[in-house]
């Protein structure tokens, strides 16, 4: 499955585990507990027989016993379809020319897409623009290499707004990779919807390493998605620039949390494997 | 070149070292940087301050400091100065009919311009005509052979003397002024002192032969008496029986009389003041008025009239008789009183005193009027000469045009340039 510069990503990341927030609801047998209690093999408890049940899941030895129908209680285990979200606007393309916030975007998703998919969940992918790239949850072999390719072709432009595509995601977890520089209102408030619904969104905030500790140099700031803003970045600019950016990545934060949307703060300096197990190692129902 | 207002390339130099300054410590934008989080900056100033070692704008500064330039150098007022010769000179040349004989004045004229100093003429009558260079000017003259009838006027030849010395003065060091004239008395008047003082340096004077110099000079029949009022005028003149005598009459005329005048001599009649009563006057002959309580006779019909009463009725008359004439004084003198020293008298009298033909006669300047006329020992200086006279160049327009012309371009120029982005 391995593909081309994301093999030793991919190799780095193979058996990390990504255990939904909350029992899932799915049927399908996958890795993450399920709300329903079935006839697997893993007992959880005794019921008394009710009318209605399968006379199949009577435990007849405890019924010779005491003489009482009992029903056994299994815990299921389904799979949980996600849908990763990559935001490809123009603030993605930075820094020049080296563009490392886009190709950490793109790693994040590669990396987590392969953990997903490697605990048998279905994977979809879609990427902002104009129109939006989006690839439904599959479980099959392929879809890692159709969302490398399909990543890798991807030139980030333009300033699409991702609120839509949360809220249209078909999957019960979605992973919105984005700078957040965009709908930032719109997209806490479609992520409360999804959660009030029963869903799991998981918020990777990428910040560049330059946006934190900009050149020193003074230099002439322009906007990528707004080319009209042009502001003076130098010394005593830079302080302000920095306090305002601060406050305003903690105000970011508070409000996801507030939102009880999962929000993890990524910078371009921090390697996607590393991301991935933070990520994976913060969540997760344990299986009872 | 000189500058008359030399501060203002001060000014400019000042102001293009400053242009060159903001050239180098010049508020630029910076270059251009992406930055997605451009929206947290404070939206202040968006040019800040870099000390460059090169000059940038190459194109717009070689505008801007070509535009000081020219705009100072033309309100410097620029005067394009010629070779200067160390001296200049301004020759009067007299053309009045004081002058006894002009080809002996331009000789005379000739010699002063032999020392081959740079020379402008003026032939001066009771005008004055600024005739040119005086080579060639005196050679025109001398053809000139017409008598002159006009008396001269120093007054005006020095005025016009002074104009061409200002334009002199532009191309010499100090400039000289020559009157080749007899200078009559009459050639001065009570302007001249006034009109010299305007000349700041000598003059130097070459005295020409008058005239009346010669024979024509009116001899009295007989010197007048002491008590006589019309004693002091005649003072001067040649006692002695002759021809051409004047006879001085005080009653009337006899046989003797007619036969002088028939003679070519001259008869005077002029009564005795004593049988008219003296009032204010006013009474003119040529440029003579004389103002003094005098007596005034009856009026006179006939005749050439040479002086007259400030109502225009005459008070001297002549009438031509033979070779000579007679003539009719109707004016009374006061018995007392300083009028018999006037100088204005004197000359009227004089005037009347004169052979027949002649309304004047030639009275040489006095020495104290000629004193003042030399003045100093000095020659003009050039830079008091030119004065105010000195006049930009028209270069100073086109300075002026050319300043316009960056000023435009330069707004052109800088309409079209556009901020830099890296």
């Amino acid at each position: 499955m391995t593909a081309g510069p994301y093999g030793a990503l991919l190799d780095s990341v193979r058996g990390v585990r990504w255990h939904a927030a909350r029992r899932v609801s799915g049927a399908t047998l996958g890795a993450h507990p399920s709300k329903l209690r079935g006839n697997s093999s893993e007992f959880s408890e005794f019921r008394p027989y009710r009318q209605g049940d399968d006379p199949r899941r009577v435990d007849w030895r405890l019924l010779a016993r005491s003489d009482r129908a009992y029903v056994r209680l299994t815990t299921d285990r389904a799979t949980l379809r996600t849908a990763i979200l990559v935001d490809a606007s123009a603030s993605m393309a930075f820094p020049r020319p080296e563009l490392t916030k886009w190709v950490r975007a793109r790693e994040i998703a590669v990396a987590l897409a392969a953990v997903a998919h490697a605990e048998a969940d279905p994977v979809g992918l879609t990427i902002s623009g104009a129109p939006a790239f989006t690839l439904a949850p599959r479980a099959r072999r392929s879809v890692i290499v159709e969302m490398i390719r399909a990543l890798d072709g991807t030139t980030p432009g333009g300033s699409a707004a991702l609120a839509p595509l949360v809220t249209g995601a078909r999957a019960p977890r979605v992973v919105v990779i984005t700078d957040l520089l965009g709908d930032l209102d719109d997209i806490i408030a479609a992520a409360t919807l999804r959660i009030a619904a029963g869903g799991e969104v998981i918020v990777v905030h990428l910040v560049a390493s330059e946006e934190l500790d900009p050149p020193n140099e003074a230099l002439l700031a322009v906007d990528p998605e707004q080319p009209r803003m042009r502001r003076t970045l130098d010394g005593a600019g830079r302080r302000e620039y920095q306090r305002a950016f601060a406050a305003w990545l903690d105000d970011t934060s508070t409000a996801f949390r507030s939102a009880r949307v999962r929000y993890v703060r990524a910078e371009t300096s921090e390697p996607a494997a590393h991301l991935v197990r933070r990520l994976a190692g913060e969540t997760g129902v344990r299986g009872r | 070149m000189t500058f008359l207002v030399p501060w203002a390339l001060v000014v400019g130099a000042l102001g293009m070292a400053g242009v060159v300054v903001l050239h180098l410590v010049a508020r630029q934008r910076p270059a251009a940087y992406l930055l997605p989080t451009t929206r947290f900056i404070p939206d202040r100033r968006t040019l800040v301050s870099r000390i460059t070692t090169r000059p940038r704008d190459l194109l717009l500064l070689l505008l801007r400091v070509l535009l000081l330039a020219s705009a100072a150098a033309a309100f410097a007022r620029p005067v394009l100065s010629p070779s200067r010769a160390p001296r200049a000179r301004v020759l009067l040349l007299d053309r009045s009919a004081d002058v006894a004989n002009a080809a002996d004045a331009i000789a005379h004229a000739r010699a002063v311009v032999a020392d081959g100093v740079p020379t402008s003429l003026i032939a001066f009558d009771s005008g004055a005509v600024l005739v040119g260079d005086a080579t060639i000017a005196l050679d025109s003259l001398a053809r000139d052979t017409a008598r002159a009838e006009r008396a001269g006027s120093l007054s005006a030849a020095l005025v016009a003397a002074r104009r061409a010395g200002a334009s002199l003065a532009v191309t010499a060091d100090s400039v000289e002024l020559v009157v080749v004239s007899p200078l009559a008395a009459r050639t001065l008047d009570a302007a001249t002192d006034s009109v010299r003082a305007r000349w700041p340096g000598r003059i130097g004077i070459v005295r020409l032969s008058a005239r009346t110099d010669s024979d024509a000079t009116p001899m009295l029949e007989r010197l007048a008496g002491a008590d006589e009022p019309l004693a002091p005028a005649l003072a001067g003149m040649r006692v002695g029986i002759g021809a051409t005598a004047i006879r001085l009459r005080r009653t009337a005329l006899d046989a003797r009389d007619s036969a002088l005048a028939r003679g070519g001599g001259a008869v005077v009649r002029w009564d005795s003041a004593s049988a008219m009563a003296v009032r204010a006057e006013a009474l003119a002959m040529g440029d003579d008025v004389l103002v003094a309580m005098l007596g005034r006779g009856a009026p006179l019909a006939r005749g050439r009239t040479i002086a007259r009463w400030s109502d225009g009725a005459a008070a001297v008359v002549e009438e031509p008789m033979g070779a000579g004439c007679i003539r009719t004084v109707a004016v009374g003198l006061p018995l007392a009183g300083d009028l018999p020293l006037r100088p204005t008298f004197q000359r009227i009298v004089r005037g009347v005193m004169s052979s027949c033909g002649a309304s004047t006669l030639f009275a040489p300047a006095d020495e104290a009027a000629l004193g003042r006329l030399r003045g100093g020992s000095a020659l003009a200086s050039a830079a008091v000469m030119a004065g105010d006279d000195r006049r930009p160049s028209p270069i100073a327009t086109w300075l002026l045009g050319l300043a316009l012309a960056c000023a435009f371009t330069e707004l052109a120029v800088r309409a079209r340039s556009t901020p830099e982005f890296a």
